[in-house]
């Protein structure tokens, strides 16, 4: 059934809840207030009193004296530091499988901010929120800060010397097992071998926590190669992904996100054109999100829909059967296949070696194979097969292995069968442990030999094939650690290690390159300049252009062996978010408070359910549960606890929860979430990421601090006013978890369409400017035309159809503005600080509806309703079109964010960033789990601000400045230079984190800016949020466009 | 009878508002001596400089009169030339070092120097700047010319309420009823009369404590004792250094920059001994660097060497560069105070809390404070806007010791930013500026100030 509004946000506001609209009379969420706290009960004689004090407390304070400050300058300055202003160094991120090629913003000598290099060809100056986040990592209080042995969980300090010798000692006997995740470095591979050469009876362990080894071996026996091939979303007019989340955590996602924005541009395109995209999938992922048509099945239909999509194409059957509607929809996707020869792209996230074949082997039918699918630009990220820990299991219980090195892995957590890795780990004599953090793993290691963080590592990436990038210190390193590679090289006695020298792996790093990656390469004259060029590029890009991949016709496609559809009554999925990952980013607060895109939760993970319609008026969750009910979840074997979140998309019949919850040691993601590894079923060893047989029961309880902020800052909502009788509006009445908003009105906030009948939305649209135009017109304040008229005017273009809701911007905001983070109680009372929010909204049919995702900062508004109301003009507005925001002028009315439309204004609460001096306001501020310390008030914690932004205190209001110190610095830099500012001067943060380039910024009052010249060719498409209302904001949206198959379910 | 007593009271106002501001200080001595004395007379008054220690002065010339001492600091050849004993015997030792001549002094300054030589010890407060010292005299003397004015409106009050009295009484007596005689007390008991004084003083101590509080934090003046006795005047005012040559980053980067010590060496490693402070001064950078005077050369691996390692290599130097000076073979008594007196100032200046070390940088106490919440960029000011440093720092290459000559306050930096004017032709950037250029062009607008451009908006300045 399709929802005659157009657009909802949530359950609540399509029933027009009543109960939402009586609670809506009050501002905050009662719910989440601790009535016992902060009771006022003082009388007038005491507040009296106070006031004395107060007055007495400030003039004491006046007359102290103002403390001596130092100016200690360099004894020696380097040359290439000049204090106040920023180096960037090119660098890559790399966990794992996880690569981005990166700058990285220094300022004396800290790194506060990454960047995307747009020179390589892998990321195309795209990040991702985890590459934003990285950075913090750096600054983590709980890393482990020198080598030793671990003794009741605190690593007893060695000197490196002492401990080497220790070790060689160790591992002079008996077998080594190295355990580690994907490796994509050459040149830690090089050291890697020499280690396993030095000792015979060494060999590696790698896996991955969310696996792709059965595509790699399907690869391997089809084509010949152990890797993703490079799959060209761009020049593909239908896709077709089995579960496979492309956009977000599967394969190369920066890169895949940006082919694939790149072939939905519609906006200024005369005969638009876009690809069609399908998704089959049970619960709703972020590429999932992103599709034109979903067919929902059930996790254990993969193995049935994708033999049903092989049968229609190849004419053989075999298969499982699959549900009559999905099996209907997929005749019609292949149809859609079919007519797209050679220009689509059916991929799966299964890891199931069969159901990978048949994917193979339909993309070679359909003539995909070296044209939308290449292996000349071959993919590492996964490298990793979980099949090999079993056999270790078995030879560390069989005690065969004297040593084990844990390298980057965190086994005793991550596995499925993380209890039996422990027990047999536990045989093993020697436990040394590479890690930067106390994990789970290391806690149970004896000997502790702490790597660097990447960003004070030297080392190299080879994310694809022959795409070569470095990695480069950009901060001596914090504590006494060593690079990984050393340490092994060192205990392999390396002749290739200069140890006396000041960096060892440096030079060994080096001569890796110039000898063997480097050698023969014709682009630079000597082998000296290809090093300083590549390192200073960050990138050297020599990928192959020749290789032909061809389906082995020996491998044997089978049907049959695929996985069979159960019958149980309820099944669940498991899967990995663009934030923490399976677990490994849990210690980062930044992605921690970054809401998963689909379910916007924050803080853990939750159980996803799904929605159900009575058919008549009435939408509620499964078993009619509503958010933050906690539930027991059954399954294979295991009992865990946690909330549920409603979500529309989730499959009935169907449940799923995100993998990465409750880790239970190295820092600040403990306690948060639960542990759902264990639950992992595993099928011929390879690990499954879903499974059937679950059993989910009601307990009655709630999360008190159910921390979902899809409900947070919603704007013009409506509900059914109990005493008018008829809908009323309800802007930014927040509520609490319980209570939902009402729903949307019909207001200008999406437009959306599918591409069939983008004409009558652009007749709509201009109906719409022209309503807008009039009723706008109608004021007693003409405009003053000439203030914007010279000089620049800063404005923003967003495109919605090429975002892809994936967060890195509003990770990059936070790294760049110095927004704190207020952790999960503060969320759950809706006072996340984040300036820039990426809304989720949802359109169509109920059961299987399209989303629309939005970002949302501060608009900028020429006729701004905020400032109008601010009693001492804090908030105004600059004659270059921004809105101003002086913190120190602000004294905390909230008037502004009241009046503000679009919800984008931030109240500092409590002093979350530490900024004043008061003790007793930190308290309720963000602790790390066992630190009495704030988390902003480590010093540590604290190298990572951004210099250029002030810190806010509590009790003023903050938002989205348009990056305006980036304006100052872009500003400054023409101004030197003598020249008018252009683009490349002044770029957002959040600009250019996008991986899409859906975020443009730039001089509106310049005709040849990109952004004028996007907002001109948007056309008709274009609109601004609310645009009705007269307030004239400076961010222009465009409309989404889908590409729906109409027919797909008739 | 009553306008007698008026006038009474408002010159005896006068007479203790100008007693109170009279009068020789040692604050007043000191700041006279920082700018008139200590670059030739050693400012611990105990040691000789340029010229003698000043310790005991006032003693060595009790014997005359005291108009004799004040001839001799306006002009010492002057008195000499009279023959005056004490002046012979001091030109006879000093020969042939001329005192400078200072005959602007009043006697009341020299009062307040010879006050501060008798007693220069402990910290007084930063003293006011003096450029603008006429300006926060006259901040003093205001309140009192307000008290007096407040005082003979209260005067004035005072007879208007006995006039009124008095009318009432008349309208009494008139009216048959008794007439009321009502004390002073009574008269100043009344409600009207406390509600008034209480309003007075609520208005007054409001007043007093808004305009406080906005001078919180502000240092105008600040003048705090650096580690070395770097004096701004012999390198930028009389060798004429530029100031960008030290602080080069100014015209790059928000900060100035305070130049590290490798910068001191470019001159250093050649200039040795400085003209007024000889050995004293120069070693410290030397110290916090590892310069070996001696031999012209950088120590290796300096900064392992022990405290002890760098006492005697310095104090070598020390001893050394004094007996060439004095050209003596072997170090003397005073000799040998001068290096420990000299050593013991490296160290002080070198080691502190934070570094417990003598190597390693020069902690400069930072004079220049804007709030954390207030974005300065010298790039923009210095390259852009192409102001000279003085128009902010004040005259720096006049000044032995710097102090923050302005006040740093927000006013003063929006006044100027209502005033200067924007080099609007010379750079393209302006360009964008079209209508301005058209409004230039028709002569509608004679300059563009900073203004214009937005320089007053919050976000220029607080982000």
């Amino acid at each position: 059934m399709h929802h005659d509004n157009g657009i909802w946000v949530g359950a609540e506001d399509l029933m027009r809840d009543e109960a939402f609209a009586q609670s809506s009379q009050s501002e905050f969420s009662v719910e989440n207030i601790d009535q016992t706290d902060g009771k006022w009960t003082a009388s007038r004689r005491d507040f009296l009193k106070l006031m004395g004090f107060g007055l007495g407390a400030a003039t004491i304070a006046a007359s102290c004296e103002i403390p001596v400050k130092k100016a200690i300058p360099y004894v020696t300055k380097p040359d290439e530091i000049v204090p106040g202003v920023a180096n960037y160094f090119a660098s890559s991120f790399v966990d794992g499988g996880d690569y981005c090629a990166v700058l990285v913003k220094t300022r004396e000598g800290r790194p506060i901010k990454i960047e995307g290099n747009t020179l390589s060809g892998v990321t195309n100056g795209g990040t991702s929120a985890r590459a934003q986040a990285s950075v913090l990592s750096l600054y983590d209080t709980r890393r482990i800060q020198h080598a030793g042995t671990v003794k009741d969980g605190q690593v007893e300090k060695q000197e490196w010397g002492v401990f080497d010798r220790e070790v060689k000692a160790k591992l002079a006997s008996g077998n080594i097992r190295v355990i580690t995740n994907t490796i994509i470095s050459p040149t830690a591979e090089k050291a890697l071998g020499e280690f396993l050469a030095k000792y015979p009876g060494a060999s590696v362990v790698s896996y991955d926590m969310v696996s792709a080894a059965a595509l790699l071996e399907a690869n391997q026996k089809c084509f010949g190669y152990r890797a993703f091939p490079h799959y060209k979303f761009d020049e593909a007019s239908v896709i077709c992904s089995f579960g496979a989340d492309f956009l977000g955590t599967w394969g190369n996602p920066i890169q895949q996100a940006h082919d694939y924005a790149k072939g939905r541009k519609v906006a200024g395109k005369k005969h638009a054109k876009m690809s069609r995209h399908y998704q089959v999938e049970g619960y709703m992922s972020l590429t999932g999100s992103n599709a034109d048509n979903r067919i929902q099945i059930r996790p254990s239909e993969m193995g049935a829909a994708i033999t049903a999509l092989y049968a229609e194409i190849s004419g053989n059957g075999g298969g499982p059967k699959l549900n009559d509607k999905a099996a209907g929809a997929i005749k019609k996707l292949a149809k859609d296949l079919q007519a797209a020869r050679g220009k689509s792209i059916v991929v799966s996230g299964s890891n199931n070696v069969a159901e990978q074949i048949i994917v193979n082997k339909i993309n070679e039918m359909l003539g995909n194979l070296n044209n939308t699918i290449d292996f000349n630009g071959a993919t590492f990220s996964r490298q990793g097969d979980e099949r090999n820990v079993a056999k270790l299991i078995e030879e560390m219980n069989g005690g065969q292995v004297s040593t084990v090195i844990v390298w980057g892995a965190n086994p005793a957590w991550e596995l499925p069968n993380a209890g039996a890795f422990t027990d047999a780990f536990k045989k093993v004599a020697t436990r040394i442990s590479l890690n930067t953090n106390l994990d789970e793993t290391t806690l149970l290691c004896t000997h502790a030999a702490p790597a660097h963080h990447y960003l004070e590592s030297w080392g190299d990436a080879q994310a694809k094939a022959g795409r070569y990038s470095l990695i480069q210190p950009t901060i001596a390193p914090l504590f006494a650690t060593r690079q990984a590679e050393q340490s092994l090289l060192t205990w392999a006695d390396s002749a290739n290690l200069n140890a006396t020298s000041d960096q060892p792996y440096y030079e060994y790093l080096k001569a890796n390159w110039q000898n063997s990656i480097g050698a023969g390469q014709t682009k630079y004259l000597t082998q000296d300049a290809f090093w300083e060029m590549s390192l200073h590029d960050g990138v050297y890009e020599n990928a192959p252009h020749d290789i032909t991949a061809v389906f082995d016709s020996a491998v044997a496609v089978d049907p049959g062996a695929v996985s069979k559809p159960s019958s149980s009554e309820l099944e669940i999925s498991f899967y990995e978010t663009v934030n923490i990952g399976g677990g490994q980013y849990a210690h980062n607060p930044w992605l921690q408070e970054m809401p998963d895109p689909v379910t916007r939760t924050v803080w853990g993970n939750y159980l996803s359910i799904p929605l159900e319609w009575d058919g008549v008026n009435n939408i509620n969750g499964w078993k009619g549960l509503v958010d933050g009910d906690e539930v027991q979840v059954e399954v294979n074997g295991q009992k865990f606890t946690c909330a549920v979140v409603r979500n529309f998309g989730q499959a009935p019949g169907t449940v799923s929860i995100a993998l990465g919850g409750g880790r239970t040691a190295g820092g600040c993601g403990v306690g948060f979430g639960v542990n759902v590894n264990p639950a992992l079923k595993q099928e011929n060893g390879l690990t499954q990421y879903y499974a059937a047989d679950v059993v989910v029961t009601p307990t009655g309880g709630k999360d008190k601090h159910f921390a979902c902020v899809q409900h947070h800052h919603t704007m013009g909502v409506k509900a059914m006013g109990t005493e008018e009788g008829k809908e009323i509006n309800v802007d930014e009445k927040s509520l609490g978890w319980k209570g939902f908003q009402g729903s949307l009105t019909d207001r200008s906030i999406i437009f959306q369409t599918n591409v069939k009948d983008l004409q009558s939305l652009e007749h709509k649209l201009e109906e719409f400017h022209h309503e807008a135009e009039h009723l706008n017109s109608q004021t007693l304040y003409p405009d003053n035309k000439d203030y914007f008229g010279t000089g620049m005017k800063w404005g923003m273009y967003v495109d919605l159809n090429s975002c892809i809701g994936c967060g890195a911007c509003q990770v990059a905001c936070v790294s760049e503005n110095n927004v704190p983070v207020v952790g999960k109680k503060e969320v759950a009372r809706h006072h996340e600080m984040t300036w820039l929010r990426i809304d989720r909204y949802f359109y169509g049919d109920f059961e299987n509806p399209k989303v629309v995702y939005q970002p949302m900062m501060c608009q900028h508004c020429d006729n701004a309703p905020c400032e109008n109301v601010c009693p001492v003009n804090a908030t105004n507005h600059s004659m270059e079109g921004l809105n101003q925001m002086a913190y120190n002028r602000c004294i905390g009315t909230r008037y502004c964010a009241n009046n503000c439309p679009y919800k984008v204004r931030r109240f500092n609460w409590l002093d979350y960033t530490t900024a004043d001096v008061w003790p007793s306001n930190e308290e309720r501020v963000f602790h790390v789990e066992g630190e009495d310390k704030p988390y902003y008030a480590d010093n540590l914690v604290r190298m990572v601000l951004n210099p250029d932004v002030t810190v806010r205190t509590r009790g003023v209001i903050e938002k989205c400045s348009f990056c305006v110190q980036r304006i100052q610095e872009g500003k400054l830099t023409a101004k030197r230079e003598g020249r008018e500012i252009m683009d490349n001067d002044v770029r957002t943060a959040c600009q250019t984190a996008c991986p899409t380039g859906a975020i443009i910024f730039g001089n509106l009052n310049n005709p040849n800016s990109e952004v004028s010249k996007a907002n001109k060719a948007a056309g008709a498409l274009a609109y601004k949020v609310l645009e009705e209302i007269n307030v004239r904001p400076g961010v222009q949206y465009t409309a989404k466009v889908h590409n729906a198959n109409e027919e797909l379910f008739s | 009878m009553l306008l007698k007593r008026i006038c009474w009271v408002f010159t005896l106002v006068i007479a203790a508002s100008a007693s109170l501001i009279a009068g020789p200080t040692k604050e007043a001595g000191k700041e006279l001596f920082v700018a008139n004395c200590a670059s030739c007379h050693n400012k611990n008054m105990k040691d000789d400089l340029t010229g003698p220690a000043l310790s005991g002065t006032e003693d060595r010339w009790s014997a005359f009169p005291r108009k004799d001492l004040y001839a001799w600091i306006r002009n010492s050849q002057a008195l000499i030339a009279t023959g005056h004993p004490r002046a012979n015997e001091v030109w006879a030792k000093w020969k042939p070092t001329v005192m400078n001549n200072f005959p602007s002094l009043t006697d009341e300054q020299i009062e307040s120097i010879l006050l501060y030589i008798k007693e220069p010890g402990g910290a007084p407060p930063p003293p006011k700047d003096p450029n603008a010292s006429s300006a926060a005299a006259g901040e003093e003397g205001l309140p009192w010319t307000y008290i007096g004015l407040a005082a003979i409106l209260l005067l004035l009050a005072f007879g208007l309420m006995r006039i009124v009295d008095n009318l009432a009484n008349v309208s009494r007596v008139k009216d048959g009823q008794a007439p009321l005689h009502r004390t002073t007390y009574q008269i100043l008991t009344t409600k009207g009369a406390i509600a008034f004084l209480v309003f007075a003083t609520i208005l007054i101590f409001g007043y007093k404590a808004v305009d406080n509080a906005t001078r919180m934090g502000r240092e105008q003046g600040y003048k705090p004792d650096q580690p070395i006795n770097f004096s701004h005047k012999i390198h930028a005012g009389i060798n004429k250094i530029d100031c960008q040559y030290c602080h080069d980053t100014a015209r790059r980067s928000k900060h100035s920059g305070i130049p590290g010590a490798n910068t001191c060496m470019n001159c250093h490693s050649a200039v040795k001994k400085g003209t007024i402070s000889g050995t004293s001064e120069i070693t410290k950078i030397y110290a916090s660097i590892g310069f070996d005077p001696i031999t012209g050369k950088y120590m290796e691996n300096y900064e392992n060497w022990t405290d002890k390692q760098i006492e005697e290599l310095y104090k070598k130097w020390i001893g050394q560069e004094y007996m060439s000076a004095n050209s003596l073979t072997a170090l003397d008594e005073n000799g040998k105070s001068v290096v420990e007196n000299q050593w013991e100032g490296v160290v002080k200046a070198l080691k502190n809390d934070s570094n417990g070390k003598i190597q390693g940088p020069i902690e400069w106490v930072r004079i220049h404070n804007l709030p954390d919440h207030a974005y300065f960029n010298h790039a923009q000011h210095v390259s852009v806007g192409q102001v000279a440093c003085q128009k902010c720092h004040g005259k720096v290459e006049e000044m032995d010791i710097v102090y923050q000559y302005s006040t740093l306050g927000m006013g003063w930096c929006i006044n100027c930013h209502r005033e200067t004017e924007v080099k609007f032709k010379d750079n393209d950037y302006y360009k964008q500026y079209e209508r301005y250029h058209d409004e230039l062009k028709a002569g509608k607008r004679d300059k563009v100030t900073v203004e214009d451009i937005g320089g007053l908006e919050c976000q220029k300045c607080h982000y």
